[in-house]
């Protein structure tokens, strides 16, 4: 499904650069849930923000889906990620001036969805993750579980192929963690490709395969867990 | 996908409740008044338009330099109309109107007092689009009739038809209404309510070429070329007309005289240019000033740009706080011309929102503002084209005003936006600070330009003027007293408030009169002559209006060659190059008929007075003659300082005896005073309040960037108390960053500002200094105002509790 050859990112301050990845490669093939580890400051969200075609690196290749990630146009970029890649991240990130329904709906105007199809969408995935009832609150009137439960909702509204996740489970307890991790391996299961990023071991064992980052070097792969 | 961006521009309008309120309310006031200024402005440009003809109908006026005096009128001899019309083909009519005053108007018995008065030809309904409600377009041919408006019409008859009936002027003349009109439209140069026929009167038939009283408007015919029509009238005039009778009265041929540099020359205004660009002697009404319209016009812009900055900053400033959208919005798959799309709907929400606010202040506020403009504006809400203009031009604001914004908002890096917090980019500032520095300049020149306004305006009102103004009672129309003149005045001598009174042809204020030549020998000759003001006055004229003597004595009434006696005022004695003027004789004429010629009649010179001045303060003295002669123009009534009430009583109780069935109209001299600066001190109302709004919602912007400067630099202010700040060391830190930006508008301003005033102040012949207090004030004040805007901000961050501030990050 992608593969990343040699990548490197680096920030300058004065003359010295600093590394942040060095010379990673990495292939995630379709139907993978891959986590990646590592202690705080290896890279591990850069990497998946590269993966998700959020942040630029300095040099290597990406190819998602076969097209050159690195070659292609920023409009080109917006259009792969729009109708195959998701996010959650650790602080939710639900826009606050939206309800739940609208900021699961958001993604799929911007995928210009009819109206129809969009409700009924939007209706399927409430119905899916039990937060019908909350469809008009907003994000600031709901616990940290419920916020991130929308916001898995919203990224995978739109079926994506790749669903890529920060530390999802960071701000939450454990009990609501689990429902997410309970979530994602459903998901899973279902046929979907999901990338990870998170500390905690026990998320990790709910992949398929662990990629250990240590100061930009993906140290390690293919420990299978199960 | 509109609908949404329509949705969440209204959930953020009332999510921001303070900055929305600033932001649109600051918006709809700078769009109502630049509604209401722009109401002014095109009232004023649609003057005369209402005439189906403008486009070809012209006015001729005269511009005459002879002794010593060089004056543009707005008047030109009583034959040009028939000569113009029966010697040039290209004319297709011409319309001549003469002034003759007031009257008193009667149906049966009561005299009312009646100023629009104009005596005309049957040909006016040719030249001007009167619209008759009865009577017929030849209602003005006969001798002795007159066309009456509706409104007089409703006065003297009520709901009686008025057409046939007729109405006494001055207690003698009967005239009998042909026709009645509509009243006329505001928007002319020139309103009457009596339109009296000329046919059969004497001055209009006299055929003189010298003596200009008529003004006079001509119609061309379709498809002239003015331009070629205009270089050859006056040739063709002064050979056959005007040449001939110069040579008549004064002896020799124009080319003669010219060579000493006195001439007669003739222009022609285009109709529609009369009311902004014409400012001659005689007009038929005050007209406005070009000049006006263009401070008005740019005051309208600068209001306007100033909102429409705001706008601009406080959205821009906004943004951080919007940063983490847009990020998530990229991350969901936005593209960037989504969100320049959303951010414009929302400016363009927000545009609208004002626009219907500022639309309904200004109605509200349309009375008031009509009350000081004097003025007759409505907003033209049934008119399409002016639909067409403000939406556009709302929509055109709304797009402006949110391009950057737009623009900016949506080039943000979702990454940046997600993991911590978005620092502003420098440029952003830059920008940010430049239109604050913009927006105070403007404010600066506002404010001085106010102050320089209204400087020169008190130093009019209260500058020496060589005669006394105060407690000066004015009773106008003496003629109606008849042979009771006399005893009136001593009636009045009686009441104890009453110091002395005195009958003149004239007041020292601006009027309508005419100069005409005193000479040093019997003969007018173009080097011994002085034009200048005659004016009939009696004995006690110079003492009522304080005016002082430089030399030699007062009228007095027993000395009987007193009535071949003149005073000069100080000018007149210059320009006759006089070394010791008083006992010299000098030449006037009993009347300056062409036919009698000049019949020169010896004047001692007895007195000169102090110049003073009888003008406005625009101009120049100029030269002027007293004489002893009868007049019947006003009664000036010196009372003592305190109460008038009993003394007008005491005079208008006389006068009920002394004049019965006449009316009694009194003003007061300083009132007849102010009113010559009317429209200088109307603009300069409507200016400081203008300029007071702009000034306002320069201070709204500045108040909602401090908001979010404060808001941003909340943790820093924060660990900045823990460390130990005062409270003042924080508000000074916060209120340095925006003083800096107000002084470098300051700097900016001044020369502006010194420039432009000095570009007004010349269009009067007196004026104040722009000293450089005016400009001290204006900065000490922009810098005071901007402070105390500020600091609400700054000192209630310092004053929070730094705990909170800390903890949220």
């Amino acid at each position: 499904m992608l593969r990343l050859s040699n990548i490197e990112k680096y920030y300058r301050t004065g003359l010295r650069k600093h590394w942040v990845l060095k010379d990673v490669s990495l292939a995630v093939n379709e139907g993978e849930f891959v986590t990646i580890m590592g202690p705080s400051g290896s890279g591990k969200t850069t990497l998946l923000n590269i993966i998700g075609m959020l942040d630029d690196f300095n040099s290597g290749t990406y190819e998602f889906l076969d097209e050159p990630v690195h070659k292609i146009s920023e409009r080109k970029k917006t259009e792969i990620h729009k109708h195959y890649i998701g996010f959650v991240f650790q602080a939710y990130h639900l826009i606050d001036e939206l309800t739940v329904y609208e900021n699961i709906e958001t993604p799929l105007l911007y995928r210009k969805v009819k109206g129809k199809d969009r409700k009924a969408m939007v209706a399927d995935i409430l119905d899916r993750f039990n937060i019908v009832a909350k469809q008009d609150l907003f994000p600031s009137q709901l616990s940290g579980g419920q916020q991130q439960l929308v916001g898995v909702a919203r990224a995978i509204v739109g079926k994506p192929k790749l669903l890529l996740a920060d530390e999802p489970t960071g701000n939450l307890h454990s009990t609501q963690g689990e429902q997410i991790m309970e979530l994602f391996k459903t998901l899973h299961d279902d046929g979907m490709t999901i990338i990870q990023v998170t500390h905690s071991e026990k998320n990790a064992s709910y992949g398929t395969r662990i990629i250990n980052l240590l100061d930009g070097f993906a140290k390690e792969h293919s420990t299978k867990t199960d | 996908m509109y609908k949404n961006y329509i949705k969440i521009a209204l959930r953020n309008l009332t999510r921001n409740k303070s900055n929305s309120v600033i932001n649109v309310l600051g918006l709809s006031i700078g769009i109502a008044g630049c509604l209401l200024i722009m109401l002014w402005v095109s009232d004023e440009l649609s003057y005369d338009n209402w005439n189906s003809k403008a486009d070809r109908t012209y006015r001729v006026a005269s511009e005459i330099n002879f002794a010593g005096t060089h004056q543009s009128y707005a008047v030109s001899p009583a034959p040009l109309a028939q000569a113009l019309v029966s010697d040039f083909p290209e004319v297709e009519s011409a319309v001549r109107f003469r002034d003759y005053g007031s009257f008193l108007v009667k149906r049966d018995v009561q005299n009312y007092k009646e100023e629009d008065i104009v005596f005309t030809d049957s040909t006016l309904f040719d030249v001007f689009d009167l619209k008759l409600i009865a009577g017929s377009k030849s209602a003005l041919t006969e001798p002795n009739s007159v066309v009456i408006s509706e409104t007089a019409a409703l006065k003297y008859f009520n709901n009686e038809d008025a057409l046939g009936k007729t109405l006494t002027f001055d207690d003698n003349e009967v005239y009998e209404i042909t026709g009645i009109i509509k009243d006329m439209p505001e928007n002319s140069h020139f309103r009457f309510d009596f339109f009296v026929s000329l046919t059969g009167g004497q001055e209009a038939n006299n055929g003189i070429w010298v003596s200009n009283n008529f003004p006079t408007y001509y119609v061309l015919k379709k498809g002239v070329d003015h331009k070629a029509f205009e270089a050859k009238v006056f040739p063709h005039l002064l050979e056959k007309y005007i040449g001939p009778q110069i040579e008549n009265i004064m002896g020799a041929t124009y080319d003669e005289i010219a060579k000493s540099g006195a001439f007669i020359r003739y222009f022609y205004q285009p109709l529609r240019e009369i009311h902004l660009h014409s400012d001659l002697v005689a007009e038929l009404a005050p007209n406005g000033n070009i000049q006006y319209v263009w401070i008005f016009l740019s005051a309208a812009i600068f209001i306007l740009i100033i909102a429409v900055v705001n706008f601009m900053n406080l959205t821009t400033a906004k943004s951080a706080l919007r940063a983490k959208e847009i990020g998530l919005r990229k991350v969901m798959g936005s593209l960037k011309s989504n969100l320049i799309s959303q951010f414009l709907c929302e400016s363009l929400i927000l545009t609208f929102l004002a626009f219907l606010l500022g639309l309904a202040l200004a109605h509200i506020s349309l009375p008031a503002y009509n009350q000081l403009a004097n003025k007759n504006l409505s907003i033209p809400f049934s008119n399409p084209s002016f639909w067409t203009i403000a939406l556009s031009g709302t929509f055109l604001i709304g797009l402006l005003a949110g391009s950057y914004p737009a623009f900016y908002l949506s080039g943000f890096k979702p990454i940046q936006t997600l993991t911590g917090r978005l620092s502003d980019k420098k440029g952003n500032v830059t920008l940010r600070n430049g239109l604050v520095v913009f927006q105070f300049l403007i404010a600066v020149v506002l404010i001085v330009a106010t102050m320089g306004i209204r400087k020169q305006l008190s130093y009019i009102q209260n500058k020496k003027l060589g005669f006394d103004r105060q407690h000066v009672l004015v009773i106008d129309d003496a003629y109606a007293l008849g042979n009771n003149k006399n005893a009136y005045k001593k009636r009045l001598s009686e009441h104890p408030s009453i110091v002395m009174s005195s009958y003149s042809s004239y007041l020292p204020v601006p009027s309508s009169r005419s100069d005409s030549p005193l000479c040093k020998s019997a003969e007018i000759r173009e080097d011994n002559c002085v034009a200048m003001q005659n004016w009939d006055i009696d004995e006690d004229y110079i003492k009522t209006m304080g005016i002082e003597l430089k030399e030699g004595r007062d009228f007095n009434i027993a000395m009987a060659t007193d009535s071949q006696a003149v005073i000069l005022n100080e000018t007149a004695v210059k320009l006759f190059g006089l070394e010791d003027p008083v006992g010299k004789t000098i030449y006037g004429s009993a009347d300056a008929g062409p036919d009698a010629g000049f019949a020169s009649i010896p004047l001692k010179i007895i007195g000169v007075a102090k110049d003073f001045h009888y003008e406005s303060l625009r101009e120049n003295i100029r030269a002027l003659g007293f004489m002893l002669n009868e007049s019947s123009g006003s009664l000036s009534v010196k009372l003592t300082p305190g109460n008038p009430s009993e003394a007008i009583a005491h005079a208008e109780r006389s006068w009920k005896e002394l004049a019965p069935g006449q009316p009694f109209s009194y003003r007061f001299m300083d009132e007849s005073f102010n009113n010559i600066y009317r429209t200088e001190l109307r603009v300069g109302t409507i200016f400081s309040i203008f300029s007071g709004l702009g000034i306002f919602i320069a201070c709204l912007g500045l108040f909602g960037l401090a908001a979010f400067a404060t808001e941003k630099r909340t943790r820093e202010i924060g660990i900045r108390k823990v460390l130990g700040a005062t409270t003042f060391g924080i508000v000074s830190l916060l209120s340095k960053d925006f003083l800096k930006l107000v002084f470098l508008a300051l700097i900016i301003a001044v020369p502006i500002a010194w420039y432009l005033m000095s570009q007004w102040l010349s269009s009067f012949a007196y004026k104040v200094n722009v000293g450089y207090s005016i400009f001290i004030f204006a900065g000490l004040s922009a810098i005071l105002i901007a402070l105390f805007t500020v600091s609400y901000h700054s000192i209630r961050s310092a004053i929070a509790n730094p705990v909170d501030s800390i903890r949220n990050e």
